[in-house]
């Protein structure tokens, strides 16, 4: 990085951090530390809600994905509007009449305190488990661009954000939201703009969409069924849709953005903002991933885009070897690039389809070389996990861009890490605080006491995060795993919520039994079923919502036995 | 504070039930969108 991209970054993190402190100046009370004294507009718990979605990982990993697996990932989100409408007709209007810090505390209102200390618990392994993943994202930035040291990336990374966590509470937390989704959509807009501007001048924008759609990376709907597939069009839109609601309507830190609204209206405004724009900004993102792929077609990458795995394969002695087959296959595939393109230019449809089979076995081939030297990288690092997808954006972004945009991008990536990180930390405290804290163990505090404790509370979770960060680095792409794991979780926390809110008849230990065995289900499913982790959160409120109304049934025919 | 009422209509299109009608659209709009877009392009 030059001086101009630190100027940038640092500019952004300090004027983003100082903007949220002086929002959250007056948090001097749980009720606003909190909620914000439901007070929030809906254009900032909009913003809000996205932004805490778009972690470093969205710009990082999902454009790696799309350079590696095309933009099939977009169906993912398909589920998200659906889901949106159905947490804006039933879910809002409950929680506000029912006045709650937490999507759990209305859980003892309509069954138990079981019931609310054990989906409480299974949000804060599920939330922390992820937390320290979406920490652990920047410091991979920072390590590509300067080599630090991971450990002091994430330090200095959290030590931030818990700063004006701590200070400002959720005001702090929705507001710098706020500013970092402006940044976010400058930096991905430069970078995808970037990506199609370096391209030979001889390739149009509509060559590199050919190219890309020939290589298999525009693959935006895929139609066909499979159980097996993660990304399809039917996996996305019901798989996704339960995926979707267990993490809008029953995941803290996605519920507390639109507790604070300051009417039904503001909420639900808010979510259906989201519901309109989130699938245009990831198209974007993935979009994006698609340029890049075209970009290293004509400007050849690094065999392994992680530098210091490159560096540890360059040693071994069938490195050379490799690298020369690495090199000589680019070539071919450049070759078979400039011929395809000359194809559509001249309209002739069967040397169309013939240049674009040309393509895509040129592009296999190197596929295969890559692979090679990747496999190098492999036993040189002695990892075998070892998965260099979160660098190739970052690979593009420091080498290629100019000056000042880099640290443009660079804070969006920032602002991305934060703005996930904080609302995190923020509602892992609020339960901790509120659910567990101020119910089973303190009842009786001041406000004083508990704005103390959710102070506390909040910075020992951000040291919590910089800490686990640390064993989250090699997971491989970072967006699967951090979904995959929500969706061991998701399930349960789902079908709860549709007990709550449509089965009028069950009671608290029944949906307590129904969590329990919807756990049960989902582990089953990934540890001995071979079905894709969307279907996991399906399986999981399926389970838990039939096992509930059984054991509701039994009661209810034990009740009736013992009356006569 | 004074505080909204708790339940209002939406400030577009009338009612609730037609704002989430225009979403759901918009969704089947936009997957048929992005499927034109495979197609169109992966040859």
């Amino acid at each position: 990085m030059r001086p101009p991209d630190w100027a940038v970054l640092v500019a952004s993190v300090v004027i983003v951090t100082l903007y949220g402190l002086w929002r959250g100046r007056h948090s001097d009370n749980v009720d606003r530390y909190l909620r914000a004294e439901r007070s929030l507009p809906w254009y900032a718990m909009a913003l809000s809600i996205m932004a805490t979605q778009a972690s470093a990982i969205t710009f990082i990993s999902t454009t790696g994905q799309s350079y590696v697996d095309g933009m099939r990932f977009l169906q993912f989100y398909f589920g998200l509007p659906l889901a949106m409408i159905l947490i804006s007709a039933y879910v809002v209007p409950v929680f506000h009449r029912a006045n709650v810090y937490t999507a759990y505390e209305y859980l003892e209102q309509r069954f138990d305190a079981k019931t609310r200390i054990l989906v409480s618990l299974i949000f804060l392994i599920q939330r922390g488990l992820a937390v320290g993943v979406a920490l652990s994202a920047p410091a991979i930035v920072l390590t590509v661009i300067l080599g630090w040291p991971d450990r002091w990336t994430t330090l200095i990374m959290g030590a931030v954000v818990v700063f004006y966590t701590v200070m400002g509470g959720i005001q702090a937390v929705t507001w710098t939201d706020f500013q970092q989704m402006f940044i976010m959509l400058a930096g991905l807009f430069l970078a995808l703009a970037t990506a199609v501007l370096l391209l030979p001048p001889q390739v149009s924008f509509l060559d590199a969409m050919t190219l890309a759609g020939a290589a298999g990376k525009l693959n935006a709907v895929t139609l066909r069924f499979d159980w097996n597939d993660q990304f399809n069009l039917w996996s996305g839109l019901f798989g996704g849709m339960f995926l979707m609601l267990a993490y809008f309507g029953c995941d803290q830190s996605q519920v507390q953005r639109y507790l604070t609204g300051k009417s039904i209206t503001q909420s639900r405004l808010s979510l259906l903002f989201n519901a309109v724009a989130k699938l245009p900004m990831q198209f974007f993102i993935l979009f994006t991933g698609a340029m890049v792929f075209v970009f290293f077609t004509f400007e050849m990458p690094p065999a392994v885009f992680q530098r210091e795995a490159l560096a540890r394969a360059s040693r071994q002695a069938a490195f050379p070897d490799v690298q020369k087959k690495f090199a000589m296959r680019f070539e071919e595939r450049k070759r078979a690039a400039m011929s395809l393109i000359e194809a559509r230019r001249n309209r002739d449809a069967d040397l169309l389809g013939k240049r674009a089979a040309e393509y895509r076995e040129a592009q296999k081939q190197f596929e295969v070389a890559r692979n090679e030297a990747l496999r190098l990288a492999r036993e040189a690092s002695g990892e075998p996990s070892l998965n260099d997808a979160n660098y190739i954006f970052l690979t593009f972004v420091t080498r290629y861009l100019p000056a000042g945009l880099v640290g443009l991008v660079m804070a969006a990536i920032f602002a991305a890490a934060m703005s996930t990180i904080s609302a995190e930390i923020n509602s892992l405290a609020t339960v901790t605080v509120i659910d567990i804290y101020r119910r089973h163990i303190c009842r009786s505090g001041s406000d004083r006491h508990y704005l103390v404790v959710s102070r506390l509370a909040t910075a020992l979770w951000g040291a919590y995060a910089i800490v686990t960060a640390q064993y989250a680095r090699n997971l491989g792409s970072l967006i699967v795993v951090v979904n995959q794991v929500g969706s061991l979780f998701y399930g349960g926390l789902l079908g709860v919520f549709v007990l709550a809110f449509a089965c009028k008849r069950v009671n608290g230990t029944a949906a307590f039994t129904g969590v329990l065995c919807g756990e049960m289900a989902i582990f089953a499913a990934h540890f001995y079923g071979k079905i894709a982790f969307l279907w996991y959160n399906m399986i999981g409120c399926v389970v838990v919502v039939g096992s509930a109304l059984l054991v509701s049934a039994h009661i209810e025919r034990k009740r009736r036995q013992l009356h006569g | 504070m004074v505080r909204a009422p708790f339940d209002e209509p939406p400030p577009f299109l009338g009612s609730w039930k037609r704002v989430y009608a225009a979403v759901a659209i918009y969704l089947a709009a936009l997957i048929g969108l992005f499927y034109w877009f495979t197609r169109a392009f992966s040859r």
